[in-house]
């Protein structure tokens, strides 16, 4: 009871109803500091393998020796291929693995994004483990060009080449799938959801032929990436590209082994996202640290590997990088270990950590140690929308708040008599008064400005290439001139109490939102709550109005200096809030990453990740970003249009 | 009366004299190479014994310790198999013995019992269990099924029951056991059950390293019974043992088993790629049929013919070689053997005590020889999958190809377990070509049983059918998961009987052939187990910690030492040890200490040597012994 009535009491301390908006900005910067720290050793831990079963590197290899002299054949047979018709590159490989024993199959698949076709052939073929009962399986990736769009020669040559070599091996307890997609993002999409499903439907957009030779569960896969032409060319590193989409990463098992086979068992060194010389310092760390978030918030596929994941198959990339004394045979032998590795696997990778921040290849941050990180970022966002709902229940300041001309008589608040028990006190009524919230147009106006998120979303996803920059820049422009539109019509008629009920309800929607994301993308939630950490401290600007009377006669040099005071308050407040509006740091984006390409380039990419790989990066910009910076923004720009006689 | 029960033993004993010519003892292998330097091994045995000498426990070539599980279970037909790997049918064509020998991956047996079924049927796979190693006592009532159509007995039944006066109806059930892995422990126990358990004859070739480095193998126990029309029934067993070796990865020395890359030297390399060069070898399949011996593929000859008496005047030949007639075969023998050869054939008979070895060097065949040696075509060709990822739903996919010109109805069996839940009305039969006459269907009951479905289907001349339906994933209780949870949950395969039709008995395939598809592996939604445990572990020592020490802070009464009173018993206690320690006192004549504090109570040690040393400083005169 003691303990109820003074908490109660506490709602009305005025030092707790100042606290939020500090306490959020605490938590923005408690989040990012939480990142900060997290690449020192303290903070992260070694990586180790914790399935037993693995036993990485504990095989000896034996490829090599002949093998390098049918190595070089299929790359010069595969450069030969280079140069046919897609048709007779597709035949020429299926035989070559036809004549090494092997089921070879086909599949084509296209895509309709944008306008345009995404379309090729798979080309595969199953090793089928001597002694195995067909229940599982691993895949061997090639992809027959890679990420960068080069040809894949070498990668594609030693693929057939451990294939030839695999099938004289009884070891296998899976079988073993070689697969030679035309590409490395949709090619594995394709092949991989069809292995998972009956047949697919084609639609209007999607068009793929089902598989005609399976096998069973797939346990792993591990794509090669070595574009090294005809006449060969040796490599400094491996980098191993482990993200796929959404987010999702593969068991950190898979990565640990590759890594533990690569230096360990064949000394060659391995990078992560491409950053060749890591001297293991903070700064490096946090440099692996920062791309990783990147490219997990992109959410976009990474390589072939990538596909698989949503699959629940865990899956690398291997690929090769920078000058260096490393040649095919060396990356046959690894992947010979690796895959003698998963061969190893009694039960699917469950062992290890599925989810993870790595700084770099045998340093990471389990998911209790940087998940605090989004989340007291997407706190900070309930608390202010909590505070704003405490402050909409609460009457509006009387006049009392404004200056007192020097012949007024200061009012006498009115009190009220509170008993308690024995306790008895006088309080100003003022606050014990309970306002009745009004839901229902600020709920509107949020579904609304939500609902509204679809259409963007729609927009971008189903414009041809050449119309793509213009409904973007429509969208731009709609982007910014919506919430003045919202200001003006709708939210500076509303009492401020509906002003403060829409912020909290939308922020509140954010604060759910993010933290709920940061279990399934870390990063995307991360970054996102970063750009989105202005809204919490957003309050309707000081008006730019003219009073009513004073307009119609005359504008007095106190309302013009007034105005222009409060414009240096509001152009830059509006300037920092559409620097974060989300088209504008998209633009700035494609900026930094789409350099040549133009907008077109990352809106056709976005689009093709929504339709045909499943990523809702887009959905959550467009669905959480978007409706959360309109509300705010209206709610920003809505003091502007208020006129100063009805001010709060 | 003892006069009668002398009488009576020759008298059981007079029809086993009869029956002696039914008593025998057949073996048989037969080789066949196959495409991509493959050898299809079959292996034989067949035993008889008079179904009278049975029932008096008498027995020559028939296995004792399997009789008398069939016995004491009251099964009249039994089928075992032991099967590992897969047919491939592109490659090798149509399945041998029309499939009757196989099973599905890992074991499976169906037997026909008396009608007490339930019982008999759980002693029989406990016994099995025993009598060959494996797990097949993990074959419950969630396991066995009860088909209707899959499965015809092989034996005469009927006549069988007359003969015993049985009564009632044979039940057929039937069990599968996917996950199990077969291996040599239990080739040995199989072995065991021969008359010449692997020691000579065709089984001499059975090693478990061979056999279970094989691409495909299965082996069969079969009993059957056999009645003439006159009444006289014969209980057959046939052991069959069917594999498929790799050539080339068999002949490898078992020392060193490893399959380094060959030296540059013995790869042919195709000369006529532009990039040929020292370095560089396209490598070329080897032209013409690989060079293999007995000896060399399993790694022994045959040692000399498991001549059993009265297998001499026999006929009958022991191997059977299956090579285009311009093969050449050297027989490589101490003694003559007779054989016969015909057209794609040939026979040899073992010689009684000499080892026995075929040799077939490296040849290269005429292209129109080996066109003539093609392959049979499978009547169909089936493959299921798991379709769906994710642990809440999945679909089942089966594919059923009829590549012939005639229409061909089949019976489609599958046993699911209980905790994959199929939703029968997703039950679809799709493709151009099929149409389902009838449908068995035993629904599951939660870890009772399983789902037991049975299709009989027509299919059309050169058409595919997809059998489709989706499925629920049951969770299981935490106590329910193997130790390997992670890995999934097998499946057992379907069952598919192709029924023989006018056009197939037409070409003098009149039998019933048998495909099994792969078995699965389901993933079911599995917890962290870890995790729990964890958490388990953490809290139960803070709570026993927290709750140890508080508990024991709240329960006890601290007080002095002095203030605890002296409980009833221990008083006693007490006094009777004081009185004791004055008797001893009194006996040993010196004077007793009386200074004894009586009152408080201490530890008992205490107050004995306190009294004690006491007595000696007090006493003086009393024996020194305490005194240091």
């Amino acid at each position: 009871m003691a303990l109820s009535a003074r908490l109660l009491a506490l709602r009305r301390s005025p030092v707790l109803l100042k606290l939020p908006p500090y306490l959020s900005a605490l938590c923005i910067l408690v989040g990012l500091g939480w990142l900060l720290i997290l690449p020192l050793n303290e903070y992260s831990r070694q990586t180790y393998i914790s399935e037993n079963a693995i036993l990485p590197g504990q095989v000896h290899t034996y490829f090599g020796g002949s093998e390098h002299n049918v190595f070089r054949a299929y790359r010069q047979e595969v450069y030969g291929l280079s140069e046919r018709s897609d048709h007779e590159r597709i035949a020429g490989l299926g035989n070559v693995m036809r004549e090494q024993g092997l089921k070879v199959a086909n599949q084509s698949y296209s895509w309709n994004v944008a306008g345009e076709e995404i379309s090729g052939t798979n080309v595969y073929g199953l090793l089928k483990g001597p002694r195995a009962d067909a229940t599982e399986a691993m895949v061997l990736i090639a992809a027959w060009r890679n990420f960068e769009g080069d040809i894949n020669y070498s990668g594609v040559a030693l693929a057939l080449t451990m294939a030839r070599y695999f099938k004289r091996w009884s070891i296998w307890s899976k079988d073993i799938l070689i697969l030679i997609s035309e590409d490395s993002t949709y090619g594995p999409e394709a092949w991989v959801s069809a292995y998972h499903t009956t047949s697919i439907t084609p639609t209007a957009n999607r068009n793929i032929s089902s598989l005609p030779i399976k096998a069973g569960a797939l346990q792993g896969a591990v794509a090669l990436d070595y574009p090294a032409g005809p006449w060969g060319q040796r490599f400094d590193k491996l980098d191993i590209a482990y993200d796929g989409i959404n987010g999702a990463l593969p068991n950190l098992d898979l990565f640990n082994t590759a890594v533990q086979v690569a230096s360990s068992q064949m000394g060659i060194g391995c990078s992560l996202h491409n950053l060749k010389d890591h001297s293991d310092s903070y700064k490096d760390r946090l440099k692996t640290i920062s791309k990783g978030l990147i490219t997990q918030s992109v959410g976009h596929a990474t390589g072939p590997h990538s596909a698989f994941m949503p699959y629940h198959v865990d899956a690398i990339t291997l690929k090769t990088i920078g000058d260096g004394w490393h040649d095919e045979m060396t990356l046959g032998r690894t992947t010979e270990s690796l895959f003698r590795s998963i061969n190893n696997l009694l039960e699917h990778l469950h062992q290890s950590f599925f989810f993870y921040v790595l700084m770099n290849t045998n340093r990471f941050v389990s998911i209790g140690n940087y998940l605090p990180a989004a989340m007291i970022i997407a706190g900070s966002f309930s608390i202010s929308a909590l505070a704003l709902w405490v402050q909409s229940g609460k009457p509006t300041p009387s006049e009392g708040a404004k200056p007192m001309s020097p012949g007024e008589k200061r009012k006498q608040p009115e009190m009220a008599v509170v008993k308690d028990g024995k306790n008895v006190a006088l309080v100003p009524k003022e606050e014990l008064e309970v306002i009745e919230r009004k839901m229902f147009i600020p709920a509107a106006v949020v579904l609304g400005v939500h609902l509204a998120g679809f259409i963007p979303l729609y927009a971008l996803n189903h414009a041809t290439r050449s119309n793509i920059p213009y409904t973007f820049i429509t969208l731009t422009a709609a982007t910014l001139i919506l919430p003045q539109y919202l200001a003006r019509h709708i939210l500076s008629n509303l009492p401020p109490q509906h002003i403060f009920i829409i912020q909290s309800l939308s922020l509140l929607l954010l604060g759910a939102t993010l933290s709920t994301l940061s279990t399934l993308n870390f990063s995307l939630a991360f970054l996102l709550g970063l750009l989105c950490s202005p809204l919490s401290f957003v309050r309707p600007l000081p008006s730019l109005r003219f009073s009513l009377e004073q307009t119609t006669r005359y504008v007095s040099t106190d309302d013009a200096a007034g105005i222009a005071a409060n414009l240096a308050v509001v152009a830059p407040v509006s300037a920092l809030f559409v620097a974060v509006s989300p088209p504008v740091v998209l633009w700035v984006v494609k900026g930094m990453f789409f350099g040549s390409g133009g907008v077109e380039g990352m809106l056709v990419e976005m689009a093709r990740g929504w339709v045909a790989q499943g990523v809702w990066t887009g959905a959550v910009v467009w669905g959480v970003w978007w409706p959360a910076w309109v509300v705010a923004a209206s709610v920003l720009w809505s003091g502007c249009w208020r006129r100063p006689a009805d001010e709060v | 009366m003892r006069l009668s029960t002398l009488l009576t033993l020759p008298a059981a004993l007079l029809p086993l004299i009869y029956a002696k010519e039914q008593h025998s003892y057949t073996e048989h292998l037969h080789l066949k190479p196959l495409p991509d330097n493959s050898l299809y091994a079959g292996f034989t045995f067949t035993s008889t014994t008079p179904y009278t000498a049975y029932a008096s426990n008498h027995f020559r070539y028939f296995p004792r310790s399997l009789a008398q599980i069939l016995q004491y279970t009251h099964t009249a037909e039994l089928h075992l198999r032991f099967a590992l790997g897969r047919w491939d049918e592109e490659s090798w064509g149509s399945r041998p013995r029309r499939g009757s020998r196989e099973g599905g991956n890992g074991v499976e047996l169906w037997a026909w019992m008396d009608a007490d079924a339930e019982e008999g049927w759980s002693d029989l796979v406990n016994s099995l269990s025993g009598l060959f190693c494996a797990s097949l006592n993990f074959v419950d009532s969630g396991k066995t099924t009860r088909p209707v159509l899959s499965f015809e007995p092989e034996g005469t039944l009927e006549e069988l029951q007359e003969t015993r006066n049985g009564t009632g109806e044979l039940r057929l059930l039937h069990g599968m056991l996917p996950h199990e892995v077969v291996c040599t422990e239990n080739l040995t126990p199989f072995l065991k059950l021969l008359p010449c358990k692997g020691k000579a004859g065709i089984s001499s070739l059975l090693d478990g390293h061979k056999l279970f480095d094989a691409n495909w193998q299965t082996m069969a126990v079969d009993v059957r019974p056999i009645c003439s029309t006159g009444g006289d029934c014969i209980l057959e067993i046939q052991q069959t043992v069917d594999m498929v070796l790799d050539i080339e990865r068999s002949m490898r020395p078992r020392e060193s088993p490893i399959p380094r890359p060959l030296p540059i030297k013995d790869i042919t390399c195709d000369e006529t790629k532009g990039y040929n060069g020292h370095d560089t070898c396209y490598p070329e399949g080897p032209g013409g049929e690989m060079g293999w011996s007995l000896s060399s593929v399993f790694g022994r000859p045959i040692r000399g013919s498991c001549a059993l008496g009265g297998g001499e005047e026999e006929e009958g030949f022991d191997i059977t070689l299956k090579v285009p007639s311009e093969r050449t075969v050297e027989v490589i023998s101490e003694t003559a053997i007779p054989q016969s050869t015909s057209s794609g054939s040939r026979a040899y008979r073992l010689p009684k005590d000499a080892n026995f070895d075929l040799d077939l060097p490296h040849q290269a065949l005429e292209s129109s020889s080996s066109g003539a040696f093609a392959l049979e075509q499978p009547p169909l060709y089936a493959s299921r999958q798991l379709t769906g990822h994710g642990a809440e739903r999945g679909g089942m996919h089966t594919l059923l190809r009829n590549p012939h010109p005639y229409a061909q109805r089949i019976v489609y069996l599958e046993s699911l377990p209980w905790f994959l839940r199929p939703y029968m009305h997703t039950l679809e039969l799709s493709g151009a070509g099929g149409k389902m006459e009838k449908m068995f269907y035993t629904p599951l009951l939660d870890r009772q049983r399983g789902t037991h479905l049975e299709l009989l289907i027509e299919i059309q001349p050169r058409s595919t059918v997809e059998i489709t339906y989706d499925f629920e994933k049951a969770i299981l209780r935490y106590t329910e998961y193997p130790p390997d949870a992670n890995r999934g949950f097998d499946i057992p395969a379907a069952v598919i009987r192709v029924l023989p039709n006018n056009a197939t008995q037409d070409q003098g395939q009149g039998r019933d052939y048998y495909l099994r598809t792969t078995s699965l592996l389901l993933p079911l939604p599995t917890p962290d187990f870890s995790m729990p445990y964890n958490v388990i572990i953490l809290t139960s020592t803070v709570i026993a910690l927290g709750f140890g020490s508080i508990f024991n802070l709240l329960v006890r009464s601290f007080v002095l030492v002095e203030e605890v009173p002296v409980g009833a018993l221990a008083g006693v206690v007490w006094r009777l040890k004081d009185g004791v320690a004055r008797v001893r006192g009194m006996l040993k004549g010196g004077g007793v200490g009386k200074e004894d504090d009586g009152g408080g109570v201490v530890k008992k040690g205490e107050v004995v040597v306190g009294g004690e040393v006491r007595k000696v400083n007090g006493g003086g005169g009393g024996g020194g012994k305490k005194d240091t």
